[in-house]
Protein backbone atom coordinates (compact mmCIF):
# COMPACT_ATOMS: atom_id res chain seq x y z
CA UNK A 1 0.00 0.00 0.00
CA UNK A 2 1.25 3.42 -0.86
CA UNK A 3 1.19 6.51 1.25
CA UNK A 4 -1.65 8.01 -0.75
CA UNK A 5 -3.73 4.81 -0.51
CA UNK A 6 -3.41 5.01 3.24
CA UNK A 7 -4.37 8.67 3.26
CA UNK A 8 -7.34 7.97 1.02
CA UNK A 9 -8.84 5.65 3.63
CA UNK A 10 -8.77 8.41 6.19
CA UNK A 11 -12.02 10.32 5.48
CA UNK A 12 -14.17 7.17 5.54
CA UNK A 13 -12.40 5.90 8.61
CA UNK A 14 -12.94 9.14 10.46
CA UNK A 15 -16.59 9.27 9.40
CA UNK A 16 -17.18 5.72 10.62
CA UNK A 17 -15.37 6.53 13.83
CA UNK A 18 -17.52 9.58 14.39
CA UNK A 19 -20.71 7.56 13.83
CA UNK A 20 -19.61 4.97 16.37
CA UNK A 21 -18.32 7.66 18.71
CA UNK A 22 -21.60 9.56 18.77
CA UNK A 23 -23.45 6.35 19.64
CA UNK A 24 -20.99 5.75 22.50
CA UNK A 25 -21.39 9.36 23.59
CA UNK A 26 -25.17 9.06 23.66
CA UNK A 27 -24.90 6.04 25.96
CA UNK A 28 -22.06 7.53 28.00
CA UNK A 29 -24.18 10.53 29.01
CA UNK A 30 -26.47 8.28 31.02
CA UNK A 31 -23.57 6.87 33.03
CA UNK A 32 -22.06 10.26 33.55
CA UNK A 33 -25.22 12.15 34.55
CA UNK A 34 -26.32 9.50 37.04
CA UNK A 35 -22.81 9.40 38.47
CA UNK A 36 -22.92 13.18 38.65
CA UNK A 37 -26.05 13.37 40.80
CA UNK A 38 -25.65 10.16 42.83
CA UNK A 39 -22.01 9.04 42.65
CA UNK A 40 -23.42 5.73 41.42
CA UNK A 41 -22.15 3.69 38.47
CA UNK A 42 -25.44 2.47 37.05
CA UNK A 43 -24.28 -0.80 35.52
CA UNK A 44 -27.87 -1.54 34.48
CA UNK A 45 -27.52 1.27 31.93
CA UNK A 46 -26.07 -1.06 29.28
CA UNK A 47 -29.20 -3.22 29.51
CA UNK A 48 -31.47 -0.18 29.32
CA UNK A 49 -29.65 0.51 26.05
CA UNK A 50 -30.06 -3.10 24.91
CA UNK A 51 -33.81 -3.00 25.61
CA UNK A 52 -34.05 0.11 23.42
CA UNK A 53 -32.31 -1.76 20.62
CA UNK A 54 -34.64 -4.78 20.99
CA UNK A 55 -37.74 -2.58 21.05
CA UNK A 56 -36.65 -0.90 17.81
CA UNK A 57 -36.12 -4.26 16.10
CA UNK A 58 -39.58 -5.44 17.14
CA UNK A 59 -41.25 -2.21 16.09
CA UNK A 60 -39.53 -2.32 12.70
CA UNK A 61 -40.34 -6.02 12.29
CA UNK A 62 -43.96 -6.10 13.41
CA UNK A 63 -45.17 -2.63 12.45
CA UNK A 64 -43.18 -1.68 9.40
CA UNK A 65 -42.00 -4.65 7.29
CA UNK A 66 -43.63 -4.05 3.92
CA UNK A 67 -44.89 -0.64 5.02
CA UNK A 68 -45.00 2.30 2.60
CA UNK A 69 -44.20 4.76 5.31
CA UNK A 70 -41.00 6.73 4.72
CA UNK A 71 -38.09 4.91 6.41
CA UNK A 72 -37.14 8.05 8.35
CA UNK A 73 -40.64 8.13 9.84
CA UNK A 74 -40.38 4.43 10.65
CA UNK A 75 -37.11 5.06 12.50
CA UNK A 76 -38.66 8.03 14.26
CA UNK A 77 -41.55 5.88 15.51
CA UNK A 78 -39.10 3.17 16.64
CA UNK A 79 -37.11 5.83 18.45
CA UNK A 80 -40.13 7.14 20.32
CA UNK A 81 -41.08 3.59 21.37
CA UNK A 82 -37.54 2.68 22.42
CA UNK A 83 -37.05 5.94 24.30
CA UNK A 84 -40.35 5.44 26.12
CA UNK A 85 -39.56 1.89 27.20
CA UNK A 86 -35.93 2.60 28.11
CA UNK A 87 -36.82 5.82 29.92
CA UNK A 88 -39.52 4.04 31.90
CA UNK A 89 -37.17 1.20 32.82
CA UNK A 90 -34.48 3.60 34.00
CA UNK A 91 -36.97 5.46 36.19
CA UNK A 92 -38.34 2.15 37.50
CA UNK A 93 -34.84 1.03 38.48
CA UNK A 94 -34.36 4.28 40.41
CA UNK A 95 -37.73 4.15 42.15
CA UNK A 96 -37.82 0.44 42.93
CA UNK A 97 -34.17 -0.27 43.65
CA UNK A 98 -31.89 2.72 44.12
CA UNK A 99 -34.10 5.16 46.04
CA UNK A 100 -35.01 2.73 48.84
CA UNK A 101 -31.30 2.00 49.31
CA UNK A 102 -30.56 5.72 49.41
CA UNK A 103 -33.26 6.36 52.01
CA UNK A 104 -31.79 3.59 54.17
CA UNK A 105 -28.33 5.14 53.71
CA UNK A 106 -26.89 1.91 52.30
CA UNK A 107 -23.12 1.98 51.75
CA UNK A 108 -22.09 2.52 48.12
CA UNK A 109 -21.47 -1.16 47.30
CA UNK A 110 -25.15 -2.02 47.85
CA UNK A 111 -26.50 0.03 44.93
CA UNK A 112 -23.57 -1.14 42.82
CA UNK A 113 -24.45 -4.80 43.36
CA UNK A 114 -28.10 -3.92 42.83
CA UNK A 115 -27.20 -2.37 39.48
CA UNK A 116 -25.46 -5.56 38.41
CA UNK A 117 -28.52 -7.50 39.57
CA UNK A 118 -30.87 -5.35 37.51
CA UNK A 119 -28.54 -5.78 34.57
CA UNK A 120 -28.65 -9.59 34.75
CA UNK A 121 -32.40 -9.51 35.37
CA UNK A 122 -33.03 -7.45 32.23
CA UNK A 123 -30.81 -9.70 30.11
CA UNK A 124 -32.68 -12.79 31.19
CA UNK A 125 -36.11 -11.15 31.04
CA UNK A 126 -35.48 -10.14 27.43
CA UNK A 127 -34.09 -13.56 26.60
CA UNK A 128 -37.11 -15.24 28.18
CA UNK A 129 -39.64 -13.09 26.37
CA UNK A 130 -37.89 -13.35 23.02
CA UNK A 131 -37.54 -17.12 23.40
CA UNK A 132 -41.31 -17.42 23.75
CA UNK A 133 -41.60 -16.19 20.18
CA UNK A 134 -38.59 -17.99 18.69
CA UNK A 135 -34.93 -17.06 18.30
CA UNK A 136 -33.65 -14.50 20.77
CA UNK A 137 -31.10 -13.18 18.30
CA UNK A 138 -33.06 -10.59 16.41
CA UNK A 139 -32.12 -9.20 12.97
CA UNK A 140 -32.92 -5.56 12.18
CA UNK A 141 -35.07 -5.67 9.00
CA UNK A 142 -33.05 -4.51 6.02
CA UNK A 143 -34.18 -1.19 4.61
CA UNK A 144 -32.67 -0.45 1.17
CA UNK A 145 -33.22 3.28 1.67
CA UNK A 146 -30.50 3.40 4.32
CA UNK A 147 -27.95 1.63 2.11
CA UNK A 148 -27.98 4.41 -0.47
CA UNK A 149 -24.74 6.34 -0.69
CA UNK A 150 -23.92 9.99 -1.03
CA UNK A 151 -20.46 11.33 -1.94
CA UNK A 152 -18.15 12.18 0.93
CA UNK A 153 -14.95 12.99 -1.01
CA UNK A 154 -13.97 12.60 -4.63
CA UNK A 155 -13.49 8.86 -4.13
CA UNK A 156 -15.59 8.01 -1.16
CA UNK A 157 -19.22 7.79 -0.24
CA UNK A 158 -21.13 7.68 3.00
CA UNK A 159 -24.38 5.79 3.53
CA UNK A 160 -27.73 7.32 4.36
CA UNK A 161 -27.56 5.11 7.42
CA UNK A 162 -24.43 6.81 8.69
CA UNK A 163 -25.79 10.26 7.93
CA UNK A 164 -29.03 9.42 9.76
CA UNK A 165 -27.10 8.26 12.83
CA UNK A 166 -24.85 11.34 12.75
CA UNK A 167 -27.81 13.68 12.52
CA UNK A 168 -29.93 11.99 15.19
CA UNK A 169 -27.12 11.45 17.70
CA UNK A 170 -25.73 14.93 17.05
CA UNK A 171 -29.15 16.48 17.59
CA UNK A 172 -29.64 14.55 20.84
CA UNK A 173 -26.27 15.70 22.16
CA UNK A 174 -26.82 19.34 21.25
CA UNK A 175 -30.31 19.30 22.75
CA UNK A 176 -29.03 17.78 25.97
CA UNK A 177 -26.22 20.27 26.16
CA UNK A 178 -28.69 23.12 25.76
CA UNK A 179 -31.00 21.61 28.37
CA UNK A 180 -28.25 21.22 30.94
CA UNK A 181 -26.47 24.51 30.33
CA UNK A 182 -29.31 26.91 29.64
CA UNK A 183 -32.54 25.78 31.28
CA UNK A 184 -33.77 25.94 34.85
CA UNK A 185 -34.01 22.14 34.95
CA UNK A 186 -30.40 21.90 33.79
CA UNK A 187 -29.26 24.32 36.47
CA UNK A 188 -31.07 22.22 39.07
CA UNK A 189 -29.41 19.04 37.78
CA UNK A 190 -25.99 20.69 38.03
CA UNK A 191 -26.79 22.03 41.49
CA UNK A 192 -27.88 18.60 42.72
CA UNK A 193 -24.69 17.11 41.30
CA UNK A 194 -22.58 19.70 43.15
CA UNK A 195 -24.35 19.57 46.53
CA UNK A 196 -27.57 17.69 47.14
CA UNK A 197 -28.28 19.22 50.55
CA UNK A 198 -27.63 22.75 49.40
CA UNK A 199 -29.91 22.15 46.41
CA UNK A 200 -32.72 21.02 48.69
CA UNK A 201 -32.21 24.22 50.71
CA UNK A 202 -32.91 26.12 47.48
CA UNK A 203 -36.34 24.50 47.29
CA UNK A 204 -35.30 21.84 44.79
CA UNK A 205 -37.06 18.50 45.11
CA UNK A 206 -33.87 16.45 44.89
CA UNK A 207 -35.55 13.07 44.44
CA UNK A 208 -37.49 14.45 41.52
CA UNK A 209 -34.34 15.81 39.87
CA UNK A 210 -32.63 12.44 40.37
CA UNK A 211 -35.61 10.71 38.75
CA UNK A 212 -35.53 13.12 35.81
CA UNK A 213 -31.82 12.44 35.42
CA UNK A 214 -32.50 8.71 35.16
CA UNK A 215 -35.30 9.46 32.69
CA UNK A 216 -33.02 11.55 30.46
CA UNK A 217 -30.27 8.92 30.61
CA UNK A 218 -32.79 6.19 29.77
CA UNK A 219 -34.22 8.12 26.83
CA UNK A 220 -30.73 8.70 25.43
CA UNK A 221 -29.86 5.02 25.89
CA UNK A 222 -33.07 3.99 24.12
CA UNK A 223 -32.29 6.21 21.15
CA UNK A 224 -28.71 4.94 21.10
CA UNK A 225 -30.14 1.41 21.03
CA UNK A 226 -32.11 2.21 17.86
CA UNK A 227 -29.05 3.72 16.20
CA UNK A 228 -26.91 0.76 17.20
CA UNK A 229 -29.45 -1.74 15.86
CA UNK A 230 -29.71 0.22 12.61
CA UNK A 231 -25.93 0.33 12.25
CA UNK A 232 -25.07 -3.26 13.15
CA UNK A 233 -28.25 -4.98 11.97
CA UNK A 234 -28.53 -7.53 14.77
CA UNK A 235 -29.48 -7.43 18.41
CA UNK A 236 -29.65 -9.99 21.22
CA UNK A 237 -30.14 -9.83 25.00
CA UNK A 238 -26.37 -9.57 25.52
CA UNK A 239 -25.80 -6.80 22.99
CA UNK A 240 -25.57 -4.19 25.73
CA UNK A 241 -22.44 -5.47 27.39
CA UNK A 242 -19.60 -4.36 25.10
CA UNK A 243 -21.05 -1.01 23.95
CA UNK A 244 -22.05 -0.36 27.57
CA UNK A 245 -18.52 -1.05 28.76
CA UNK A 246 -17.10 1.21 26.08
CA UNK A 247 -19.57 3.98 26.83
CA UNK A 248 -18.66 3.72 30.50
CA UNK A 249 -15.00 3.94 29.49
CA UNK A 250 -15.82 6.97 27.37
CA UNK A 251 -17.49 8.60 30.37
CA UNK A 252 -14.40 7.97 32.52
CA UNK A 253 -12.07 9.15 29.76
CA UNK A 254 -14.01 12.39 29.42
CA UNK A 255 -14.22 12.82 33.18
CA UNK A 256 -17.12 11.02 34.81
CA UNK A 257 -19.81 13.45 35.91
CA UNK A 258 -18.91 15.85 33.12
CA UNK A 259 -21.45 16.09 30.32
CA UNK A 260 -19.18 17.62 27.64
CA UNK A 261 -16.62 15.08 28.85
CA UNK A 262 -18.90 12.14 28.08
CA UNK A 263 -19.47 13.51 24.59
CA UNK A 264 -15.77 14.08 23.95
CA UNK A 265 -14.83 10.71 25.45
CA UNK A 266 -17.33 8.89 23.25
CA UNK A 267 -16.13 10.55 20.08
CA UNK A 268 -12.45 9.95 20.90
CA UNK A 269 -13.05 6.32 21.75
CA UNK A 270 -15.13 5.70 18.62
CA UNK A 271 -12.58 7.32 16.32
CA UNK A 272 -9.61 5.59 17.99
CA UNK A 273 -11.32 2.24 17.70
CA UNK A 274 -12.09 2.58 14.00
CA UNK A 275 -8.71 4.15 13.17
CA UNK A 276 -6.84 1.32 14.84
CA UNK A 277 -9.20 -1.28 13.38
CA UNK A 278 -8.44 0.04 9.90
CA UNK A 279 -4.75 0.83 10.13
CA UNK A 280 -3.35 -1.81 12.48
CA UNK A 281 -3.69 -4.59 9.86
CA UNK A 282 -2.27 -2.34 7.14
CA UNK A 283 0.80 -1.26 9.08
CA UNK A 284 1.54 -4.72 10.46
CA UNK A 285 0.89 -6.71 7.33
CA UNK A 286 -2.12 -8.34 8.95
CA UNK A 287 -0.09 -9.65 11.89
CA UNK A 288 -2.35 -7.58 14.09
CA UNK A 289 -5.87 -7.90 12.78
CA UNK A 290 -8.85 -5.63 13.26
CA UNK A 291 -10.03 -7.84 16.11
CA UNK A 292 -7.25 -6.47 18.35
CA UNK A 293 -8.43 -2.89 18.01
CA UNK A 294 -9.85 -2.74 21.53
CA UNK A 295 -6.54 -3.60 23.17
CA UNK A 296 -4.90 -0.62 21.54
CA UNK A 297 -7.84 1.69 22.04
CA UNK A 298 -7.95 0.84 25.75
CA UNK A 299 -4.16 0.99 26.00
CA UNK A 300 -4.22 4.55 24.76
CA UNK A 301 -7.01 5.34 27.21
CA UNK A 302 -4.96 4.03 30.11
CA UNK A 303 -2.07 6.24 29.05
CA UNK A 304 -4.35 9.29 28.86
CA UNK A 305 -5.73 8.52 32.31
CA UNK A 306 -2.24 8.19 33.78
CA UNK A 307 -1.53 11.75 32.70
CA UNK A 308 -5.04 13.05 33.44
CA UNK A 309 -6.51 10.79 36.14
CA UNK A 310 -9.75 12.77 36.46
CA UNK A 311 -10.44 12.38 32.75
CA UNK A 312 -10.07 14.96 30.02
CA UNK A 313 -12.73 17.39 31.27
CA UNK A 314 -13.18 16.02 34.78
CA UNK A 315 -13.15 18.19 37.85
CA UNK A 316 -10.01 17.70 39.86
CA UNK A 317 -10.76 16.12 43.23
CA UNK A 318 -9.10 18.94 45.15
CA UNK A 319 -11.85 21.26 43.97
CA UNK A 320 -14.53 19.26 45.77
CA UNK A 321 -13.72 20.22 49.33
CA UNK B 1 -58.28 33.39 61.36
CA UNK B 2 -58.53 33.12 65.08
CA UNK B 3 -56.98 35.59 67.42
CA UNK B 4 -54.69 32.78 68.59
CA UNK B 5 -52.97 32.31 65.25
CA UNK B 6 -52.50 36.08 64.94
CA UNK B 7 -50.37 36.12 68.05
CA UNK B 8 -48.62 32.79 67.51
CA UNK B 9 -44.83 33.16 67.20
CA UNK B 10 -43.47 33.00 63.66
CA UNK B 11 -41.36 30.01 64.63
CA UNK B 12 -41.71 27.87 67.70
CA UNK B 13 -39.67 24.84 68.63
CA UNK B 14 -41.01 22.55 71.34
CA UNK B 15 -39.04 19.93 73.20
CA UNK B 16 -36.78 19.09 70.28
CA UNK B 17 -34.75 15.90 70.68
CA UNK B 18 -32.30 14.83 67.99
CA UNK B 19 -30.07 11.83 67.61
CA UNK B 20 -27.08 10.85 65.49
CA UNK B 21 -27.20 7.10 65.96
CA UNK B 22 -26.69 6.80 69.70
CA UNK B 23 -25.49 10.34 70.19
CA UNK B 24 -28.19 12.40 71.84
CA UNK B 25 -27.41 15.80 70.31
CA UNK B 26 -30.52 17.77 71.36
CA UNK B 27 -32.12 17.00 74.70
CA UNK B 28 -35.38 18.89 74.70
CA UNK B 29 -34.73 22.27 73.13
CA UNK B 30 -37.59 24.79 73.17
CA UNK B 31 -37.59 28.38 71.94
CA UNK B 32 -39.62 30.95 70.05
CA UNK B 33 -38.93 33.53 67.41
CA UNK B 34 -41.46 36.33 67.09
CA UNK B 35 -42.13 38.04 63.80
CA UNK B 36 -39.68 40.88 63.16
CA UNK B 37 -37.11 39.75 65.73
CA UNK B 38 -33.46 38.87 65.55
CA UNK B 39 -33.05 35.94 67.91
CA UNK B 40 -29.62 34.49 68.47
CA UNK B 41 -28.74 30.99 69.54
CA UNK B 42 -25.27 31.03 71.03
CA UNK B 43 -23.11 28.25 72.40
CA UNK B 44 -19.72 26.62 72.10
CA UNK B 45 -18.47 23.81 69.88
CA UNK B 46 -20.75 20.81 69.79
CA UNK B 47 -23.54 22.54 71.71
CA UNK B 48 -26.11 21.54 69.09
CA UNK B 49 -26.60 24.80 67.18
CA UNK B 50 -26.15 23.38 63.69
CA UNK B 51 -28.25 20.36 64.64
CA UNK B 52 -31.09 22.65 65.73
CA UNK B 53 -31.11 24.50 62.39
CA UNK B 54 -30.83 21.27 60.39
CA UNK B 55 -33.80 19.88 62.29
CA UNK B 56 -35.88 22.96 61.52
CA UNK B 57 -35.10 22.80 57.80
CA UNK B 58 -35.68 19.01 57.90
CA UNK B 59 -32.22 18.12 56.62
CA UNK B 60 -32.15 16.05 59.77
CA UNK B 61 -35.25 13.96 60.37
CA UNK B 62 -34.21 11.68 63.24
CA UNK B 63 -35.83 13.96 65.79
CA UNK B 64 -38.86 14.19 68.05
CA UNK B 65 -40.70 17.21 69.34
CA UNK B 66 -42.60 19.78 67.38
CA UNK B 67 -41.63 22.65 65.10
CA UNK B 68 -44.37 25.17 64.41
CA UNK B 69 -44.07 27.74 61.64
CA UNK B 70 -46.84 30.34 61.60
CA UNK B 71 -48.71 28.05 63.95
CA UNK B 72 -48.51 24.97 61.73
CA UNK B 73 -46.33 21.92 62.33
CA UNK B 74 -43.63 21.47 59.68
CA UNK B 75 -42.08 18.26 60.97
CA UNK B 76 -43.79 16.25 58.24
CA UNK B 77 -42.37 18.34 55.40
CA UNK B 78 -39.45 17.64 53.07
CA UNK B 79 -36.59 20.19 53.05
CA UNK B 80 -37.74 21.74 49.75
CA UNK B 81 -41.26 22.22 51.15
CA UNK B 82 -39.85 23.92 54.26
CA UNK B 83 -37.98 26.34 52.02
CA UNK B 84 -41.04 27.04 49.93
CA UNK B 85 -43.05 27.68 53.10
CA UNK B 86 -40.76 30.66 53.74
CA UNK B 87 -37.80 29.41 55.79
CA UNK B 88 -34.39 30.12 54.26
CA UNK B 89 -31.37 28.38 55.75
CA UNK B 90 -27.79 29.52 55.18
CA UNK B 91 -26.03 26.36 56.29
CA UNK B 92 -22.78 25.92 58.15
CA UNK B 93 -19.83 26.18 55.76
CA UNK B 94 -21.87 28.27 53.28
CA UNK B 95 -22.26 25.47 50.75
CA UNK B 96 -22.43 27.62 47.68
CA UNK B 97 -22.38 25.78 44.35
CA UNK B 98 -18.70 25.91 43.43
CA UNK B 99 -19.26 24.91 39.79
CA UNK B 100 -22.07 27.38 39.13
CA UNK B 101 -21.49 31.05 38.41
CA UNK B 102 -22.47 33.66 40.96
CA UNK B 103 -25.49 34.57 38.88
CA UNK B 104 -26.52 30.92 38.65
CA UNK B 105 -26.08 30.52 42.41
CA UNK B 106 -28.38 33.46 42.97
CA UNK B 107 -30.90 32.16 40.45
CA UNK B 108 -30.93 28.84 42.30
CA UNK B 109 -32.07 30.80 45.34
CA UNK B 110 -35.19 31.82 43.45
CA UNK B 111 -35.75 28.30 42.16
CA UNK B 112 -39.44 28.11 43.05
CA UNK B 113 -40.12 31.44 41.38
CA UNK B 114 -40.92 31.72 37.67
CA UNK B 115 -41.80 35.42 37.48
CA UNK B 116 -38.77 36.81 35.59
CA UNK B 117 -39.42 40.42 36.56
CA UNK B 118 -39.60 39.50 40.23
CA UNK B 119 -36.37 37.49 39.97
CA UNK B 120 -34.67 40.50 38.37
CA UNK B 121 -36.00 42.74 41.13
CA UNK B 122 -34.64 40.47 43.86
CA UNK B 123 -31.29 40.23 42.06
CA UNK B 124 -31.02 44.02 41.99
CA UNK B 125 -31.87 44.16 45.66
CA UNK B 126 -29.17 41.60 46.42
CA UNK B 127 -26.65 43.63 44.46
CA UNK B 128 -27.45 46.78 46.41
CA UNK B 129 -26.70 44.87 49.63
CA UNK B 130 -23.62 43.17 48.18
CA UNK B 131 -22.15 45.32 45.38
CA UNK B 132 -19.07 43.06 45.26
CA UNK B 133 -21.19 40.25 43.86
CA UNK B 134 -22.43 42.32 40.96
CA UNK B 135 -18.91 42.82 39.60
CA UNK B 136 -18.39 39.07 39.60
CA UNK B 137 -21.64 37.59 38.26
CA UNK B 138 -19.89 35.44 35.64
CA UNK B 139 -17.26 34.12 38.04
CA UNK B 140 -17.58 30.56 39.39
CA UNK B 141 -18.75 30.37 42.99
CA UNK B 142 -15.76 28.24 43.99
CA UNK B 143 -13.33 30.98 43.01
CA UNK B 144 -14.69 33.51 45.55
CA UNK B 145 -12.89 34.31 48.79
CA UNK B 146 -14.37 33.03 52.04
CA UNK B 147 -15.97 36.34 52.88
CA UNK B 148 -17.39 36.75 49.40
CA UNK B 149 -18.77 33.21 49.59
CA UNK B 150 -20.51 34.08 52.84
CA UNK B 151 -22.04 37.12 51.19
CA UNK B 152 -23.16 35.02 48.25
CA UNK B 153 -24.71 32.48 50.61
CA UNK B 154 -26.71 35.20 52.36
CA UNK B 155 -27.68 36.88 49.08
CA UNK B 156 -28.74 33.51 47.67
CA UNK B 157 -30.99 32.84 50.66
CA UNK B 158 -32.52 36.31 50.33
CA UNK B 159 -33.48 35.46 46.73
CA UNK B 160 -36.11 33.21 48.35
CA UNK B 161 -37.66 36.30 49.94
CA UNK B 162 -38.06 34.29 53.16
CA UNK B 163 -40.27 35.01 56.14
CA UNK B 164 -37.42 33.90 58.36
CA UNK B 165 -33.71 33.59 57.69
CA UNK B 166 -31.73 30.93 59.56
CA UNK B 167 -28.03 31.78 59.64
CA UNK B 168 -25.42 29.28 60.83
CA UNK B 169 -22.29 31.10 62.01
CA UNK B 170 -22.06 33.72 59.29
CA UNK B 171 -18.92 35.14 60.94
CA UNK B 172 -16.96 31.89 60.77
CA UNK B 173 -13.55 32.31 59.20
CA UNK B 174 -14.01 35.97 58.36
CA UNK B 175 -11.68 38.87 59.11
CA UNK B 176 -12.97 41.36 61.73
CA UNK B 177 -13.81 43.84 58.99
CA UNK B 178 -15.92 41.30 57.11
CA UNK B 179 -17.57 40.17 60.33
CA UNK B 180 -18.67 43.70 61.07
CA UNK B 181 -19.93 44.14 57.53
CA UNK B 182 -21.95 40.92 57.61
CA UNK B 183 -23.54 41.84 60.94
CA UNK B 184 -24.48 45.26 59.59
CA UNK B 185 -26.13 43.56 56.66
CA UNK B 186 -28.05 41.18 58.93
CA UNK B 187 -29.38 44.20 60.82
CA UNK B 188 -30.32 45.87 57.54
CA UNK B 189 -32.14 42.76 56.33
CA UNK B 190 -34.03 42.66 59.62
CA UNK B 191 -34.98 46.33 59.36
CA UNK B 192 -36.47 45.56 55.95
CA UNK B 193 -38.81 43.11 57.66
CA UNK B 194 -37.14 39.70 57.59
CA UNK B 195 -37.11 37.78 60.85
CA UNK B 196 -33.70 36.28 61.69
CA UNK B 197 -32.59 33.28 63.73
CA UNK B 198 -28.84 33.72 64.11
CA UNK B 199 -26.60 30.91 65.31
CA UNK B 200 -23.23 32.16 66.51
CA UNK B 201 -20.15 31.35 68.53
CA UNK B 202 -19.22 34.98 68.35
CA UNK B 203 -21.57 35.76 71.21
CA UNK B 204 -20.41 39.33 71.67
CA UNK B 205 -21.25 40.34 68.12
CA UNK B 206 -24.46 38.32 68.03
CA UNK B 207 -25.79 39.77 71.28
CA UNK B 208 -24.91 43.20 69.94
CA UNK B 209 -27.51 43.01 67.17
CA UNK B 210 -30.07 40.54 68.56
CA UNK B 211 -33.26 41.33 70.42
CA UNK B 212 -33.33 38.11 72.39
CA UNK B 213 -30.95 35.22 72.92
CA UNK B 214 -30.84 31.59 73.95
CA UNK B 215 -27.69 29.94 75.22
CA UNK B 216 -27.31 26.34 74.14
CA UNK B 217 -25.10 23.98 76.14
CA UNK B 218 -24.74 20.23 75.61
CA UNK B 219 -27.98 20.05 73.68
CA UNK B 220 -30.03 22.00 76.21
CA UNK B 221 -31.08 25.62 76.61
CA UNK B 222 -28.96 26.78 79.53
CA UNK B 223 -30.12 30.38 79.64
CA UNK B 224 -32.39 32.76 77.79
CA UNK B 225 -33.35 36.38 77.86
CA UNK B 226 -33.04 39.86 76.52
CA UNK B 227 -29.85 40.16 74.44
CA UNK B 228 -28.65 43.37 76.08
CA UNK B 229 -29.27 41.86 79.46
CA UNK B 230 -27.27 38.72 78.64
CA UNK B 231 -24.45 40.86 77.30
CA UNK B 232 -24.02 42.39 80.73
CA UNK B 233 -24.50 39.10 82.58
CA UNK B 234 -21.34 37.93 84.31
CA UNK B 235 -22.05 34.23 83.83
CA UNK B 236 -22.40 34.69 80.08
CA UNK B 237 -19.31 36.78 79.86
CA UNK B 238 -17.36 34.09 81.63
CA UNK B 239 -18.72 31.13 79.74
CA UNK B 240 -19.17 32.46 76.22
CA UNK B 241 -17.40 35.72 75.73
CA UNK B 242 -14.05 34.60 77.05
CA UNK B 243 -13.89 37.62 79.30
CA UNK B 244 -14.00 35.70 82.59
N1 LIG C 1 -23.16 13.73 61.52
C1 LIG C 1 -22.96 13.55 62.85
N2 LIG C 1 -22.76 12.32 63.32
C2 LIG C 1 -22.56 12.12 64.64
N3 LIG C 1 -22.56 13.08 65.56
C3 LIG C 1 -22.77 14.34 65.14
C4 LIG C 1 -22.98 14.64 63.75
N4 LIG C 1 -23.16 15.96 63.64
C5 LIG C 1 -23.05 16.47 64.88
N5 LIG C 1 -22.83 15.49 65.77
C6 LIG C 1 -22.68 15.68 67.24
O1 LIG C 1 -23.81 16.37 67.71
C7 LIG C 1 -23.44 17.35 68.65
C8 LIG C 1 -23.94 18.71 68.21
O2 LIG C 1 -23.28 19.09 67.02
P1 LIG C 1 -23.57 20.44 66.25
O3 LIG C 1 -22.90 20.35 64.92
O4 LIG C 1 -25.03 20.69 66.25
O5 LIG C 1 -22.83 21.50 67.16
P2 LIG C 1 -22.64 23.06 66.95
O6 LIG C 1 -23.24 23.72 68.13
O7 LIG C 1 -23.12 23.49 65.63
O8 LIG C 1 -21.06 23.20 67.05
P3 LIG C 1 -20.04 24.13 66.23
O9 LIG C 1 -20.12 25.49 66.85
O10 LIG C 1 -18.73 23.50 66.46
O11 LIG C 1 -20.46 24.14 64.79
C9 LIG C 1 -21.92 17.28 68.78
O12 LIG C 1 -21.62 16.53 69.92
C10 LIG C 1 -21.49 16.54 67.54
O13 LIG C 1 -20.34 15.77 67.79
MG1 LIG D 1 -22.22 24.24 63.97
Amino acid sequence: MTYSDILMLLPVTLADGLVLGLVYATIALGYSMVYGVLGLINFAHSEIFMVGAIVSVEVMTYAFVGSDLHPIIQIAVAMVCAATVSGTLAVAAERIAYRPLRIRKAPFLAPLITAIGISLFLQDAVRFIESLFGQFIRPFPSIPFFDQQIPLTANDTISYKSVTILVIAGTMLLTLNYLVQHTKLGKAIRAVALDRKAASLMGVNVDRIIMITFLIGGILAGVAGVLYALQFGRVDPFTGFIPGLKAFTAAVLGGIGSIPGAMLGGVILGILEVLIGTYAPIFTNNVIGTEYKDIFAFGILIIILIFKPTGLLGRSTTEKV
Amino acid sequence: MTAGSQTAPLLEVRDLQAYYGHIHALKGVSFKVEKGEIVTLIGGNGAGKTTTLATISRLLTSSTGDILFEGRSITGLEPHDVVNAGIAHVPEGRRIFSGLTILENLEMGAFALSDKAEIARRLEHGFTLFPRLKERVKQLGGTLSGGEQQMLAVARALMQNPRILLLDEPSMGLSPLFVERIFEIIEAINREGTTVLLVEQNAHMALGIAHRAYVLKNGEIAMEGDARHLLSDDAIREAYLGEG
